[in-house]
């Protein structure tokens, strides 16, 4: 589902390659943590993958696309196969819930039928029913990111990234948010998430890929937040 | 597609950035006034151009009584006349003449300088005054010296007239108004594109979270650029709205009633001249914004 090879990025006018000769296979339906410190080359692997930046050398793959090759004009349909989820939720603050996740399948061009029946659907998936006539401000913390899930959610991506999803986000809350993106891993979607919560990683004891420098530290499957030793 | 985000993304960015759409329209309103003048000037000259250059005339003044050229010692008789026409009927550069009488002479002058001064007992002028006139038309325009120097000399003759000496300056400022008014709408118009350039930045920025998560969720570049374009779209139709209306008003005003009415012997540019300007303006206006738009939206909305 997502495949580097030997993948190096280097940003213009720094010195040091953000990632430097990573090669990982993610297979469908995985789920996988990357930690590493700040600076280490998650985002920008996260970004590599979404096809915001382009690899210095190697060649990504994404969800069977080549994104080194995809055209400009092809990267919205290759990112309608991917949702992303971030810290700081990323709602906009004059729509409703429902609006809020409405407003990704609106500008993708769905029917206002698909959008009756998924919008709905996807709110009950993550735990809002009820709540969809609400503005983000008034909801909490933890619901503002499961708003921000489902509307990652609702066209149903093959991928959903996650960057520090429970960043903001109380210990019992981000419990709750890892059992939703548990769930959706197992509707068959692929979970990517960076994260710095060792308490989270060393419970769902899923992959772990370790970031340091830009390379690949560890690949360990069934991995904790610390090296084990 | 689904265009209802777009048409209300529509209204909320024309209202939200007001003032900066006014200010795009108004320039736009002006420099496209500006041009379509330009064009009204340049196809005025070109029309007088035409009609004085197709059928130039030359103008033989016959002496009158108090004839002020020593050459006349006194009106003009009907066998000196006689004798005038046959000359140029047998000239090969005349295609043929005309004659003006002394009353529409008069008539001619009264409308140029407005009937009062010439009514009554204190008269500047009277019918007496108006010398005859021939009007010469020429086989080409180009070809003349033959004529004149033909009839130049004829008893009865008082002045010759080649009339492109009075309509060449009539035609030169016409120019210098065509090139005052393009010039000037050249640096309006670069001052409309700058402050496209900027709306779109600020709009932008104004909804820059909405862009974001729309890149994201994978919409197309062209869907989030529409609700841009057509803001561009809608500010350069009311500029456009604005200058026909404008240039409606110096037609009307300006031509109809000041220009045909003072200046009856020039040929005045009508209604097909109009629509040639506006057709004109309505295709610059929208190329002024869209085109902008289009490069800046790329520049900052890249996907």
């Amino acid at each position: 589902m997502i495949r580097f090879e030997k993948v190096t990025k280097t940003y213009p006018g720094h010195a040091h390659a953000a990632l430097d000769q990573v090669s990982v296979d993610v297979d469908k339906g995985e789920f996988v943590f990357l930690v590493g410190s700040s600076g280490s080359g998650k985002s920008t692997f996260l970004r590599l993958v979404l096809r915001e930046y382009r690899p210095t050398s190697g060649r990504v793959y994404v969800a069977g696309k080549e994104i080194n090759r995809l055209a400009s004009w092809k990267v919205p349909r290759l990112r309608r196969d991917i949702g992303t989820v971030f810290q700081d939720f990323r709602l906009l603050g004059n729509k409703t819930v429902s609006e809020n996740v409405a407003f990704a399948l609106q500008v993708i061009g769905k029917s206002r039928s698909d959008i009756d029946k998924l919008v709905p659907e996807t709110l009950e998936m993550v735990g809002l029913t009820g709540k969809g006539d609400r503005l983000p401000d008034e909801l909490s913390g933890g619901e503002q990111q499961r708003v921000a899930i489902a509307r990652a959610f609702v066209n149903r991506p093959k991928i959903l990234i996650a960057d520090e999803p429970t960043g903001n986000l109380d210990p019992t809350t981000s419990v709750g948010i890892m059992k939703l993106l548990d769930r959706i891993n197992r509707t068959g979607t692929t979970v990517v998430m960076a994260t710095h919560d060792a308490g989270i990683v060393d419970q769902m004891r899923k992959r772990v890929i370790e970031l340091e420098n830009g390379r690949v530290m560890r690949d360990q499957a069934q991995g904790v937040y610390g090296t084990s030793n | 597609m689904q265009l209802r985000y777009v048409f209300s993304e529509l209204g909320q960015g024309l209202r939200r950035n007001l003032s900066m759409h006014l200010a795009v329209i108004l320039t736009l309103f002006v420099s496209l006034t500006l041009v379509g003048l330009g064009v009204l000037f340049h196809l005025q000259a070109e029309k007088a151009g035409e009609h004085w250059g197709s059928q130039l005339q030359i103008q033989v003044s016959l002496c009158t009584a108090e004839d002020n050229n020593p050459a006349c010692v006194s009106e003009v008789t009907d066998a000196q006349r006689d004798a005038i026409t046959a000359v140029i009927d047998e000239n090969p550069e005349a295609a043929g003449w005309d004659l003006e009488t002394k009353e529409e002479a008069f008539e001619k002058v009264k409308e140029l300088y407005g009937a009062e001064k010439f009514e009554g007992d204190n008269a500047v002028l009277t019918v007496e005054d108006m010398p005859q006139s021939l009007w010469v038309e020429l086989k080409d325009p180009e070809e003349y010296d033959g004529v004149v120097s033909a009839v130049g000399g004829l008893d009865g003759v008082s002045v010759v007239r080649d009339m492109r000496r009075y309509i060449e300056p009539i035609i030169g400022s016409i120019n210098m108004l065509q090139w005052v008014s393009i010039a000037t709408a050249a640096f309006l118009v670069i001052a409309a594109l700058l402050l496209v350039a900027n709306t779109i930045r600020l709009a932008a920025f104004a909804r820059r979270k909405e862009i974001g998560i729309m890149r994201l969720v994978g919409a197309s570049t062209l869907y989030i650029a529409l609700p841009f374009l057509l803001e561009a779209l809608v500010t350069a139709l009311i500029g456009v709205l604005l200058a026909t209306g404008a240039l409606a008003a110096f037609m009307y005003f300006g031509i109809e009633q000041r220009g045909q009415d003072k200046l009856k012997f020039i040929p005045w540019i009508g209604f097909e001249q109009y629509g040639v300007a506006v057709l004109l303006v309505a295709v610059l206006g929208p190329l002024l914004t869209v085109l902008p738009t289009l490069v800046l939206t790329r520049k900052y909305l890249k996907v």
